[in-house]
């Protein structure tokens, strides 16, 4: 297997507020390769959004990138090497502030921001701000930048795109908007698109026409995507492979299929059971219970155990790593998961399926002997919006 | 609709307001108590001076024919003759203008060039030591009076320091052989600064305080913008952002300010102009009502309020140019 277009060690972002600090990418693992589409999943707060703009290092203040190494096409995009002091400093090779500027954002790596009406300036027209991202991300004269502005409207299917090119962002709807914000990010001829849930602002039927789009166009330029979203059906949809996070961290790593067919982790399982899917009948939906902790005090061992159906007492003490589980992969128990995944990554081309969870035989730490732990989602707690926080101290 | 449609529009719309405004101050300038014929003749006049007076101003006549006259006369371009100085008003007003506009337009070219930098910087390093002393400084403006900035200037650079003249002003376009130790044009424009540096200062201060919050608080908004974010995710300097993409968005409220600010210049430029003895507008409308003079005080009020309503149709179509969402009041 060839290497990772993008390879995201141990990032860790956290923000240093007053009431503490909130480690929103708490040590989040993984890769994209050329030409996929990788889905970064979870609930509100999981640390999506985050982790995409940690990418970019364009992470605002009270937020830092604290360490983890960040590398793309063998560039260090973030990197840390323990300084005369023996504090860690940003190490040689990382990129400066202006290489990040001048040479990655947008003309390597583009995003797609969530809310369209919001991310185009409403004084400059489409075409103006579409014309000056791409004469600053290719080298292009300003003519040619504008005929390239225009071909890239008609591409997203913006009809008379000669005419539209002329006007501000408040004569588009918002689909046409996110058409527009495509049109941007394609433009700028990137390796990687992070697609910041672009299609949560839109109706379905909007997100449908996206979705599609994308597709073709991602078939046609050869683009890789970072998907970030909520919303299974869209993963499902479009998404090779897929990173499921909660509170921080990636809990489980698959490709598509396995995830939706071999689901490991009880939090996905549960983001799945609390969606309606067209191949199962269910009498009702079963939504998962709680509410996420706060990440500025997670709850100790496993985070999700707070919430889980099958928390047992062992889950409160040990914090568990992403294994790789999958039958037929190499499962070395001891094994860290970078070395697992290196192993399983090799002839074949299938990547292994990782999960943090205890309950799994590669994690060894006696889940079976431990005794079952009343939560929430077993019913011990009533169910409903109940502060977690509390509980996550215990 | 084209701009210049929208501003012919705008102009025409002012017209009604124009009238008001007339109709408003006639009537109050009749119930002033007094009499300016009594001012002029002393307590005890002959009836016949009375008379012959009244006769001449048309002060004989009932005031609702005396209102038609007048509103015919300024359809005309006649704002009827000053009692006091018993010369046409519009003469005064010709005379007494381009002082007042001078010095309102130098303080607010002051004000705007001061301000808006200092409330950029102030936005763009919010809550560090720049920022704090650019918010006190603007708290001090906003809530300091004019006269009072005016009196410490006096003080303090013409009395103590004699750096600056303490009253009256040259006018940068008056001929050199009316100005005292002015041989050149060039003498005569750097009297005019001179003359004009504490004024414009005094006027200015509360408009710059104005527009570095509004300045700085739209800035602010406009800098976490998701555009801003999205400018920055394609590698746009900066320095690009902050004088391009954030600062054209920011300048709408901006403009409303400016605009609006212009009519309450006119207010501080009345009491500015007393400080620095500057013969003004200000000074010609507190003269016509020490006077009773009814028709200076019509035509003055009627010029301050021609300049409120000029002030808001500029805003008005200021943010139509600026802003694409304005539309030209078509729909």
């Amino acid at each position: 297997m060839t290497e990772p277009l993008l390879s995201v060690e141990n990032l860790k972002t956290q923000f240093f507020t007053e009431d503490g600090t909130v480690r929103a990418v708490d040590g989040i693992s993984f890769d994209v390769h050329e030409g996929e589409i990788v889905g970064l999943v979870g609930e509100s707060g999981a640390g999506k959004s985050v982790a995409t703009s940690s990418i970019l290092r364009l992470v605002e203040s009270p937020g830092e990138v604290v360490d983890g190494e960040i590398t793309f096409k063998g560039e260090t995009l973030f990197g840390l090497e323990e300084g005369p002091d023996g504090e860690p400093q940003p190490s040689e090779e990382m990129l400066s502030e202006e290489e990040m500027r001048d040479d990655i954002r947008g003309n390597e790596i583009a995003i797609i921001f969530q809310d369209p009406m919001e991310s185009l300036n409403p004084v400059f027209t489409v075409g103006g701000q579409l014309r000056e991202f791409i004469e600053l991300n290719r080298d292009l004269s300003t003519k040619e930048a504008e005929q390239e502005a225009i071909d890239m409207l008609r591409e997203v299917g913006i009809p008379d795109p000669e005419n539209r090119y002329d006007e501000y962002p408040h004569q588009f709807s918002g689909g046409m908007r996110q058409r527009v914000l495509i049109a941007m990010a394609l433009a700028c001829q990137p390796d990687l698109i992070i697609a910041d849930e672009p299609t949560t602002a839109l109706d379905v039927t909007v997100e449908g026409q996206i979705l599609e789009l994308v597709e073709e166009l991602q078939e046609k330029y050869g683009t890789a995507f970072i998907w970030v979203t909520h919303d299974m059906s869209v993963v499902a949809e479009i998404c090779d492979r897929v990173n499921v996070m909660y509170l921080g961290e990636i809990i489980e790593q698959a490709d598509v299929d396995d995830l939706f067919y071999d689901t490991k982790h009880p939090y996905t399982q549960a983001l799945l059971d609390s969606m309606p899917r067209p191949d199962e009948t269910v009498e009702e939906l079963n939504p998962i219970k709680g509410v996420m902790p706060e990440a500025i005090n997670p709850p100790s061992g496993c985070r999700f155990h707070s919430r889980c159906p099958e928390a047992r007492e062992v889950c409160t003490r040990v914090h568990p790593e992403p294994r790789t589980v999958a039958e037929g992969a190499v499962a070395d128990a001891d094994a860290p998961t970078e070395a697992a995944v290196a192993d399983a990554a090799t002839d074949d081309g299938e990547r292994p399926h990782t999960v943090a969870c205890v309950k799994y035989d590669a994690f060894d730490v006696g889940y079976d002997s431990s005794e079952p732990l009343e939560t929430e989602a077993t019913g011990g707690f009533s169910a409903g919006l109940t502060d977690t926080g509390g509980e996550a101290d215990d | 609709m084209s701009l210049l449609r929208y501003s012919a529009w705008r102009v025409t719309q002012a017209l009604p307001v124009l009238v008001g405004i007339i109709a408003i101050t006639f009537f109050l300038a009749n119930q002033i108590p007094g009499d300016p014929v009594e001012i002029m003749l002393g307590p005890t006049p002959a009836q016949e001076q009375v008379e012959a007076i009244q006769a001449k101003y048309g002060l004989d006549r009932p005031a609702h024919e005396r209102f038609i006259t007048y509103l015919t006369g300024v359809a005309t371009g006649d704002l009827g003759t000053s009692i006091y100085y018993d010369r046409p008003v519009l003469e005064m007003i010709i005379l007494r203008l381009p002082v007042t506009l001078v010095l309102m337009l130098s303080a607010f070219a002051f004000a705007i060039i001061t301000a808006i930098p200092l409330g950029v910087i102030s936005a763009k390093r919010r809550n560090e030591p720049a920022d704090h002393v650019s918010r006190i400084v603007s708290l001090i403006g906003v809530s300091t009076p004019s006269f009072w900035i005016g009196l410490v200037l006096i003080i303090v650079f013409a009395f103590h320091l004699g750096w600056f003249p303490a009253r009256g002003l040259v006018l940068p376009w008056a001929d050199p052989a009316d100005v005292r130790g002015a041989a050149t044009r060039f003498e005569v424009l750097r009297q005019a600064a001179h003359h004009l540096f504490l004024p414009m200062i005094a006027l200015g201060t509360l408009q710059m305080a104005q527009i570095t919050r509004i300045e700085r608080s739209s800035m602010v908004d406009s800098l976490q913008g998701e555009y801003v974010k999205l400018a920055r995710a394609y590698g746009v300097p900066e320095s690009t952002i902050v004088r391009k993409h954030a600062f054209q968005v920011a300048q709408l409220p901006v403009i409303t300010i400016v605009g609006l600010g212009l009519s309450t210049a006119l207010g501080g430029a009345v009491l500015t102009e007393t400080v620095f003895e500057i013969q003004g507008m200000g000074r010609l409308i507190i003269t016509a009502i020490n006077n009773q003079d009814y028709e200076l005080i019509m035509g003055t009020t009627f010029m301050f309020g021609v300049a409120y309503v000029v002030g808001v149709i500029i805003t008005d179509i200021a943010y139509a140019y600026l802003d694409p969402r304005v539309t030209y009041g078509d729909e």
